[in-house]
């Protein structure tokens, strides 16, 4: 394959892109080719941004996503490596939720979003329960390949010393399946922005995808406001999804087995 | 599956004998099946005599189901989503693999457009949806393009992550054999990447579904999530039940015809790794 490139092109070749797209969407929109009904310049959306960052509106719906995310992640995490550590001990329980768990994972979560709606109606609940059931599944399936995937030599050596119960639960196998809770964990952290947007979008619940829908309710003159808010849910992922990241390949270097995970689910490390 | 195990284990098949073959599979099956089952009872019972009005009694939905989608017809309402997130599918896979392997080829512009693809990946698609209405309108030419738009980015990273992580060793064997440029494309790199070309179109088909339903709830005249989103405005729950119960079939159907369909093709892979032993 072709030699790495220098030190200096990885910074100035994505810089120059950024700075090209940008002044392509500016040109496009300036010179007419998209009509400003449709389509805000790049300026004018910029400059909406500019001015959301300072108003209180634009970072208290960033904090009512994020606190969706947030609750809806910790139930996810905590729930689902309690049943998943179970299950994973467990080989009749385990054969016996494994086609429920995956039947779960296959209905589309989006489904249920309007029956949520009714019960529980534009609320801060019906969010988290919405992301949590988007989340738990693919998170607790990989939970069981994690702890399943536990050396049974350190299995064997904490059997002999005795180790039991919770401490065998946080000292042996959460750090063994590491690799695979923190991957689990970028994926369900992705779906849980996902349905969070879906939740503000369709269900009216407070935060980003509100907004969004809303400035686009409110006419062609709002559209810059509406592109601002695009930006900020993209900022968000990056946020989040960089933050999973570095978690996944700073803290996790000293497993064994991060090799190959890397190898066979890394994403986006383009 | 069970043709996997055959070829890979011959010789312990032969030994066991046929009634505990039997019953281990009968065994098998019945550890499968006994809960799910359990649940739809569960399900039926618990709700049979519900008074409440968001949880009607299974037996009810069940028939209002056969009267909606069967007598009145609503099937025009999940056609229309298949078929709107069939073109906006294939069309976003299709650019995710050829842009994917541009990528991989072009060194400079994968470092380049880096950010900017990261970016579109990591943006939830959804938010996206109302950027959609004002260019395109209502109509399917915009959901077609939505799904289409937020279907690329798993497919393409994963053909790309694919591609580079194929051993180096190989293609000095193709160039050994000078093989040429497409055919070491077709014959190394493509088969190479599949298995998680595979997982990007898997990620894709699921972020497809979303948003080829959240879309119609928000701004559509047909579909299947249009339909559900109307009935609960209409406080027909029972009616909105249906539409819950037939979306859920239809993902989990499209979901298991594509690990089906994946089983099939990488058929090949599967089974090198059963005799590499890992």
């Amino acid at each position: 394959m072709s030699m790495p490139a220098h030190g200096w092109i990885r910074w100035i070749l994505p810089s120059l892109t950024v700075l090209v797209v940008l002044l392509f969407w500016e040109l496009v929109t300036a010179a007419g080719v998209v009509s400003p009904l449709q389509f805000p310049s790049m300026t004018d959306s910029l400059e909406a941004l500019w001015r959301e960052f300072g108003s209180e509106r634009l970072w208290s719906a960033v904090g009512a996503t994020m606190l969706g995310w947030l609750i809806g992640m910790v139930i996810t995490i905590v729930l689902g490596l309690v049943v998943g550590t179970a299950l994973a001990f467990n080989g009749f329980a385990r054969r016996s939720a494994a086609p429920v768990i995956e039947l779960f994972k296959a209905i589309p979560s989006i489904a249920i979003l309007p029956l949520v709606i009714l019960v529980l109606g534009s609320t801060l609940p019906m969010k988290v329960f919405l992301i949590c059931f988007a989340a738990f599944w693919p998170f607790v399936i990989q939970v069981i390949y994690g702890v399943q995937s536990m050396d049974p030599v350190v299995l064997d050596t904490s059997r002999a010393l005795g180790v039991r119960g919770p401490r065998r639960f946080f000292w042996v196998s959460i750090p063994s399946a590491s690799p695979y809770l923190v991957t689990g964990m970028r994926i369900a952290s992705a779906q849980a922005l996902i349905l969070s947007i879906v939740a503000e979008i369709v269900g009216g619940a407070e935060g980003i995808g509100r907004n969004i829908l809303l400035a686009q309710n409110s006419g062609t003159t709002a559209y810059p406001t509406m592109y601002a808010y695009i930006i900020v849910a993209g900022l968000l992922g990056i946020l989040l999804t960089g933050a999973f990241f570095l978690m996944e390949r700073r803290v996790m270097h000293w497993h064994e087995s991060q090799r190959n995970i890397r190898a066979s689910s890394k994403v986006g490390r383009a | 599956m069970s043709r996997l195990t055959t070829s890979a284990v011959p010789t312990e098949r032969t030994k066991v004998p046929a009634s505990t073959e039997a019953r281990r599979r009968f065994g098998r099956i019945a550890t499968v099946l006994w809960l799910p089952a359990l649940l739809v009872v569960l399900w039926w019972v618990v709700s049979a005599n519900s008074t409440s009005p968001f949880f009607p009694p299974l037996a009810d939905i069940l028939a209002e189901t056969w009267n909606q989608w069967v007598v009145f017809g609503a099937w025009p309402n999940a056609t229309s989503s298949l078929q709107n997130l069939f073109f906006g599918y294939v069309l976003g896979v299709t650019i995710g693999i050829v842009g994917g392997s541009l990528l991989w080829r072009y060194e400079h512009v994968r470092i380049a457009t880096n950010p900017l693809i990261y970016f579109l990946y990591v943006l939830p698609a959804p938010a996206l949806l109302p950027a959609m209405i004002a260019i395109f309108g209502i109509g399917d030419m915009r959901q077609i393009a939505l799904i289409a738009l937020g279907s690329i980015w798993p497919t393409l990273l994963n053909t790309l992550d694919g591609m580079r992580g194929i051993d180096a060793v190989k293609f000095d064997t193709a160039r050994a054999l000078r093989l040429g440029g497409w055919r070491t494309y077709f014959t190394l790199v493509l088969p190479g990447a599949a298995p998680q070309i595979a997982a990007g179109l898997r990620a894709s088909l699921t972020v497809g579904i979303i948003l080829v339903v959240v879309s119609e709830m928000v701004a559509a005249q047909s579909g299947i999530g249009y339909f559900i989103l109307q009935a609960q405005a209409e406080f027909a729950i029972k009616k909105m039940w249906t539409g819950i119960l037939v979306l859920a079939l239809i993902g989990t159907l499209l979901n298991y015809l594509f690990m089906f369909v994946e089983r099939i093709a990488l058929r090949w892979y599967y089974r090198s790794r059963a005799l590499g032993g890992s």
